[in-house]
């Protein structure tokens, strides 16, 4: 063989190599719509729990023979906005169907050019109109069909209760419980003074969490304009859930390992319950009994959470995957994920059905969720604004109670902090 | 492959000269050639995104909305008014030492353990390496369960023996300890070998004469040994500053929520980078962060330089 | 960045020893050829258990079930549901851990292929041959080892997003094509281990600059050449935070993936350390084949590096 033959093709190989990696990247992008029969995968991006078992999925392929659906699950909301954010600044690499925490959807509808609207056949009386109205930008474009929203109820341990010389008949609670937020301190008090070992309720942060989501222009006017610092019902939230909290809170971070290990271990005697935490206290205390849900809420009703689904203009294939958000989001199917994970649906027409308003869950002592849920959407009266800095805003708000909790700060020092980190996101 | 059969007798004068050409030229430019791809590569993947962040530094920059107007320092001034970036230096530098000088100290203990006529030599070198190969990411959610706050098995015993349970998630010293103990625990075998390798290259005759004038184990351990390690440990030094100041997986992954902890305890400088880029959207700020460390790094390296540079001329000197 | 040392003076040992004093030095050595005592096995044997411990608390707990990690009253020995944890991981569509081990070998093959390939021809170069500018060239090669590229992320992920590369084994794979220490390492070892005369031998013999460095410079490589591959692979293989920001957990590594399992909804933890252990798996097969090589070549390049 010839010596510079030799060097030649090696030397060929060398940039071919580096010249097929740079290609290699290019090649993914760009998609195709594809024909009817054309087999295609779409994927469904959610986080925590939306009640889509394997099972409902089935269903969808099994009517669509053409198309498979590969469901991934974010662990958490956060993580889910920060993939979301990524990828949509990226151009690419959302799924075709991607759920959006309302929360963060105020921040998202900023680029709701970058979503396909809804064009399902009863887009405008299916979901409650508020939870509609959100999701709508300026232009009258629908941007997500609406899965679940989080009335919410007190679900309590009632061994703990007995112990702390408390009724312990969900009716008797709801009672006890009737009134505004002070009461519920109150009551906290008295359960404290028993001594039974345990806390009243679980966080400052979720206790806080409750207060403020009944305050219908807590950190922003409607305008956008921030008022989360010099706004007065916010640092009264925060203070009067921060005095009672010394006494009355476990002091676990919500999500945090050492808070699911007090859903089993009796850490706390109560906590807010909007619908989709049912699945999270089953799922993370199967063992336990006595844990029993009231069909009451301090200061009224409120909404904590709820989620859309979404179908980024990135999707290959649209159209399919507008389908399979419209047929996730029917009031069938989302009966069925209340169901299955306790997510309350957005959708009018299923407050009518009797598989909500007859829906029991074995695990709080058949209680009658349903209607329990449907009760405590009623009682909701305020609608708050969320706006394009509610999300940075809360997080922030959320660190300061923490602060205070774990004890590295007092009131006054962490709401300082607070209102320079929320001039920090200038 | 070619027999020589193959090869013609007569070759014309025209293809000689042009087969030297090919040589002379082959003499030339092959050196560049091999060294190319390095240069080329590198200066795509490692020193342009460089400058590339230099240049987004200056500029309001969304992760989304992309490029925004020039704004000159003001995204620098923006990050050095604000507390956050000072307690994520403090963490980083915090974290950084609480994982380097224990971890060099035990290093060289477990050194010293290995530089002696064991049996089974083998075996305890491996043993020492084991952690090496188990990821960051992995170390970390093993540790960060040991070190729950209520219900990890430290404090489980903490309790059984009548102590306090120790806040990791809250403390800022205690989260740092808890974190550098991560490090320590993947990168302490790992420079143990290293040490090990230096320790072994101490002449033996030194030992033997200082057997000789009679001093003891631990004398010569402190009057050769270490002296003689020196290099070493500078070289080690410098290679994990490197590394620790740009600590991430370990802070991230220390709780579920990955933002250093909600009053910023274990909130490291790479941390906060990702937070303002890909929490925040606000790249160029995150640019900031990045161009900002990235100079502290250069500047300890250059320090790290001076010193290793006047040891080595003052054990010139002694000579 | 020289750690040898190799440099340091030696005591003049010129003077002829007296019989008395040669007595006396083989007595020395003997002291230090000396088996050692129980403190330097104790200190051994604790770092051993440092060392385990964690792996073991995996598997115990791994192999429990979710009321475990919770259970003060737990034994040390065991449960027998580490496999049925294992499936668990495994089944996880969320984790897609089957795809992010595939994922995980693609990416840290062909990174530490390429590495290797490159590194050691232009190590070559520096080491072997003569060329204009080429202290300067080293200079800066040593100068970049020390400079962060991992901070390059925030223009690298402009890039990949422009050119379409999030999410693809690409945009992992490609900023970790050639590193600046795989290029030092190998022509420190080049320089010591091949005699110029060799490489002036393949010339004379009218072999081409190629075939010189194919037939006598690679093979002459090959020790180091094989360390650097492994070290590049374990480094390629565990790192976490670029895989993180451009990929998606649809295609992860296994750092990626694996890091999925602590945030879900229900933390459970036996599930968690069973899905750790398991991914630890194989890069403790390979730990196992080529462990003795890994601590040969961290002991080769503190002296050399």
């Amino acid at each position: 063989m010839k010596p510079s033959r030799r060097k030649t093709t090696v030397v060929a190989i060398a940039g071919a190599a580096v010249l097929a990696l740079i290609a290699t990247g290019c090649s993914t992008a760009g998609g195709s719509t594809a024909d009817t029969n054309k087999p295609i995968t779409l994927t469904l991006a959610t986080f925590n729990d939306f009640g889509y078992t394997d099972a409902l999925i089935k269903e969808f392929e099994k009517a669509h023979p053409n198309i498979t659906v590969t469901h991934k699950k974010a662990a958490t909301s956060n993580d889910a906005r920060t993939n979301m954010f990524t990828k949509l600044g990226a151009g690419s690499g959302l799924a075709d169907v991607e759920a959006i925490e309302v929360d963060w959807l105020a921040e998202l509808m900023q680029y709701s050019n970058k979503f396909v609207p809804v064009t399902a056949s009863d887009t405008k009386n299916r979901w409650v109109k508020w939870k509609t109205a959100a999701a709508t930008d300026k232009k009258g474009n629908l941007i997500g069909y609406g899965t679940d929203i989080g009335p919410e109820a007190i679900c309590y341990r009632s061994d703990l209760f007995a112990k702390a010389g408390l009724p312990t008949d969900p009716a008797a609670v709801a009672k006890l419980l009737a009134g505004d937020w002070s009461n519920y301190f109150k009551v906290g008090d008295t359960f404290a003074a028993a001594n039974t070992g345990s806390a009243w309720f679980d966080s400052a942060g979720a206790t806080y969490q409750g207060v403020i989501n009944q305050v219908k222009n807590a950190y922003e006017k409607n305008d956008g304009s921030v008022i989360a610092t010099t706004n007065p019902e916010v640092k009264k939230a925060f203070t009067s859930v921060l005095t009672a909290s010394k006494t009355l809170s476990s002091h676990l971070q919500q999500w945090s390992p050492d808070w699911t290990a007090g859903l089993a271990n009796g850490s706390y005697a109560t906590m807010l319950c909007p619908g989709w935490m049912l699945g999270v206290i089953s799922g993370n205390a199967p063992d336990v009994k006595d844990w029993k849900i009231a069909n009451v809420f301090p200061g009224g009703g409120g909404n904590w959470g709820g989620s859309y689904l979404t179908v980024p203009k990135q999707s290959a294939y649209p159209k399919e995957a507008s389908e399979l958000a419209d047929w996730l989001t029917s009031p069938a199917q989302q009966l069925k994920a209340f169901a299955n994970a306790g997510t309350f649906p957005s959708q009018s027409a299923t407050y009518t059905n009797k598989a909500l308003t007859g829906a029991t869950n074995a695990y709080f002592n058949n209680a009658e969720t349903g209607a329990i849920l449907i009760d405590r959407s009623k009682a909701i009266t305020v609608a708050p604004f969320k706006g394009v800095k509610y999300f940075p805003i809360n997080d922030a708000l959320q660190k300061a109670l923490t602060r205070v909790e774990d004890g590295s700060q007092s009131i006054e020092d962490s709401w300082k902090q607070f209102t320079d980190d929320v001039k920090a996101l200038g | 492959m070619s027999s020589p059969t193959l090869v013609k007798p007569g070759r014309s004068p025209r293809r000689i000269a042009f087969s030297q050409a090919v040589g002379r030229w082959d003499i030339r430019f092959s050196p560049y050639l091999y060294i190319s791809p390095f240069f080329l590569l590198f200066a795509v993947v490692g020193l342009f995104p460089l400058l590339y962040t230099g240049w987004v530094s200056v500029h309001d920059w969304n992760l989304i909305g992309g490029q925004g107007d020039f704004v000159g320092v003001k995204n620098f001034a923006f990050i050095l008014g604000q507390s956050q970036f000072w307690i994520a230096l403090r963490n980083t530098f915090s974290i950084f030492l609480l994982s380097t000088i224990p971890q060099l100290a035990i290093a060289i203990i477990i050194a010293a353990a290995l530089d002696t006529n064991l049996r089974a030599r083998t075996f305890w070198r491996m043993s020492v390496l084991l952690p090496y190969i188990v990821m960051p990411v992995a170390v970390t959610l093993i540790f960060s369960n040991l070190f729950g706050d209520r219900y990890g098995l430290v404090n489980t015993v903490l309790g059984q023996l009548g102590f306090d349970a120790i806040r990791f998630h809250t403390d800022v010293v205690a989260s740092h300890l808890a974190i550098a103990t991560m490090v320590n625990f993947r990168w302490t075998g790992y420079n143990a070998l290293i040490l090990l390798a230096a320790m072994q290259a101490v002449p033996r005759d030194y030992y033997e004469a200082a057997t000789i004038d009679g001093a003891g184990r631990i004398r010569q351990f402190f009057s050769i040994t270490i002296p003689q390690l020196r290099p070493t440990l500078i070289f080690v030094v410098i290679t994990s500053t490197i590394g620790g100041l740009q600590i991430f997986d370990e802070p991230r992954l220390f709780d579920q929520y990955g933002q250093g902890g909600a009053n910023h305890q274990w909130m490291t400088l790479t941390i906060y980078l990702y937070n303002l880029g890909w929490g925040q959207l606000n790249f160029g700020r995150a640019a900031a962060v990045a161009w900002l460390l990235f100079l502290i790094i250069v500047v300890i390296g250059l320090i790290n330089l001076a010193i290793t540079r006047r040891i080595a001329s003052n054990e010139g000197t002694r000579k | 960045m020289s750690a040898g040392a190799t440099s340091a003076p030696r005591p003049s040992v010129s003077a002829p020893l007296s019989l008395r004093d040669r007595l006396r030095a083989r007595r020395a050595r003997a002291v230090i050829a000396q088996r050692p005592g129980p403190l330097v096995y104790g200190i051994l044997t604790a770092v051993f258990v440092a060392a385990v411990f964690p792996l073991y608390w995996s598997f115990l707990i791994g192999s429990g079930d979710a009321g475990t990690i919770n259970d003060q009253a737990r034994s040390w020995i065991p449960g027998g549901n580490f496999l049925a944890n294992a499936a668990k991981v495994l089944e996880n569509g969320s984790v897609n851990f089957w795809k992010a081990i595939g994922n995980s070998f693609i990416v840290s093959t062909v990174v530490s292929t390429s590495v290797v390939f490159f590194s050691t021809l232009a190590g070559y170069s520096f080491a072997k041959l003569r060329f204009r500018g080429k202290k300067g060239l080293l200079v800066f090669v040593i100068a970049t080892m020390a400079v962060p590229t991992q901070l390059g992320v925030v223009p690298l992920f402009i890039v990949m997003s422009q050119l379409g590369w999030t999410g693809t084994l690409g945009a992992v794979i490609v900023p970790g094509l050639v590193t600046a220490f795989g290029v030092f390492w190998m022509a420190q070892y080049i320089s010591q281990a091949l005699p110029d005369e060799l490489v002036e031998a393949g010339r004379i013999d009218g072999a081409s600059m190629f075939q010189t460095f194919w037939y006598i410079g690679l093979p002459s490589a090959r020790p180091a050449a094989a360390m650097l591959a492994l070290f590049t692979f374990i480094t390629t293989w565990t790192n976490f935070f670029w895989p993180f920001i451009v990929l998606d957990p649809q295609n992860p590594t296994l750092p990626v993936a694996l890091q999925l399992l602590q945030g879900n909804y229900f933390v459970d933890y036996s599930v968690v350390l069973a899905g750790v252990l398991l991914a630890t798996l194989p890069l403790f097969l390979l730990f196992a084949v080529a462990g003795r090589q890994l601590v040969a070549g961290i002991m080769q390049g503190a002296v050399k590096g």
